[in-house]
């Protein structure tokens, strides 16, 4: 029982120490930001609102902490980590085909067969990705003899948040994953 | 970032204000990018494209906007030998229709909030679905109705006649 007890201690102790840096840097805020932040959320003067943020979720937050405390640890601990990497590395993470989102392996004459666009107004190039042709010939101008090609799929998160799907086709030389060429760049919602 | 211009849509015969820019991921597909101008705080991309829907398909059919050597863009800048109507093909995504009265005024980007957001669902250019969600109620009758930036700051323009000059 003792050490039930210590463990919610130490739970209290961590909420304690989480709660006085926010309000910490809370204050510290610019009222521009403030008010910016403030702005973006049209529901602020609702009852309904007001309860939910004042009241549910500091008691569930509390609550949450105190329980499951080594999880918060744990991500506290990998989220410097990975700033430590992107630091070292001196970018943020950056969008990259992998090996698994590799669809088919294609030849140029194949994808371009497939990607012919027609219009009924005759308001795009009848050559292989329209108005994006002359982009497709640079990247084909870098793919080397004896170099891959495959269509790929990546639903990935940018680091601002947002869910994109992208495809396309990418090159591939000696296994290594080469240029990538866009056929589909979208905001996905962020229930999928 | 102030509000920002809206682009244009023609859609079921009416002129709406068009919350989306489709020419960003041509721009991000390696599509050409002269370089816009940005002539005011509330068009920080610097153009303003003019779209139409026929036949469930996204066509860019007007485009105005200053380059960053102080010419004038039209459509042909972009899309050479396609001075009237160009397919958007590389478009997917949901295109946004703010509708109805202002139910707040956020003076960012597309942020302000309306009664009704009709939302064009495309694939490759082909409108594949459409949906509406209702945002609630306006305060007030007199709220204003479609989407509108509230200010913005002019920069003077720095073109080609004005390079130099010290």
């Amino acid at each position: 029982m003792n050490y039930l007890y210590g463990y919610f201690g130490i739970g209290a102790v961590l909420f304690t120490v989480v709660y006085s840096l926010n309000r910490l840097k809370k204050r510290n805020d610019p009222e521009s930001l403030v008010d910016l932040l403030e702005a973006a959320n049209p529901d602020r003067h609702k009852l309904s609102h007001r309860l939910v943020n004042q009241v549910l979720v500091p008691v569930a937050a509390i609550i949450y902490v105190i329980i499951a405390w080594p999880v918060l640890v744990f991500f506290k601990i990998k989220d410097l980590v990975e700033r430590r990497r992107y630091a070292k590395a001196g970018v943020a993470p950056e969008f990259a085909v992998k090996h698994q989102h590799l669809l088919e392996r294609l030849s140029v004459s194949e994808i371009e067969q497939r990607e012919i666009v027609l219009d009924p107004l005759e308001a795009v190039p009848a050559v292989p990705f329209g108005h994006l042709h002359a982009a497709w010939l640079r990247f084909i101008t870098g793919v080397g003899e004896g170099d891959e090609l495959w269509s790929f799929s990546v639903q990935w998160q940018t680091p601002w948040g947002r869910k994109e799907l992208r495809e396309g086709y990418v090159s591939i030389q000696n296994g290594t994953i080469g240029a990538s060429f866009f056929t589909v760049w979208k905001g996905l919602p962020d229930e999928t | 970032m102030t509000a920002q211009i809206a682009e244009r849509l023609r859609y079921l015969g009416e002129e709406h204000a068009l919350c989306t820019n489709p020419l960003n991921d041509y721009f991000s597909m390696g599509g050409n990018d002269p370089a816009f101008e940005s002539t005011c705080s509330a068009l920080w991309r610097g153009y303003v494209g003019t779209w139409e829907i026929i036949a469930d398909r996204l066509y860019l059919i007007g485009l105005q906007g200053t380059l960053k050597d102080g010419t004038e863009a039209s459509l042909a800048t972009l899309f050479p030998g396609f001075p009237t109507r160009v397919f958007a093909h590389w478009y997917s995504g949901s295109l946004r229709i703010p509708q109805g009265g202002q139910i707040e005024y956020v003076h960012m980007g597309y942020g302000s909030r309306y009664e009704r957001d009709l939302f064009l669902e495309v694939e490759r250019g082909v409108v594949v679905t459409t949906r509406v969600r209702n945002n609630g109620q306006a305060a007030s009758k007199e709220a204003p109705q479609g989407y509108g930036v509230g200010a913005m700051l002019v920069f003077p323009r720095t073109g080609q006649h004005d390079r130099g000059k010290p």
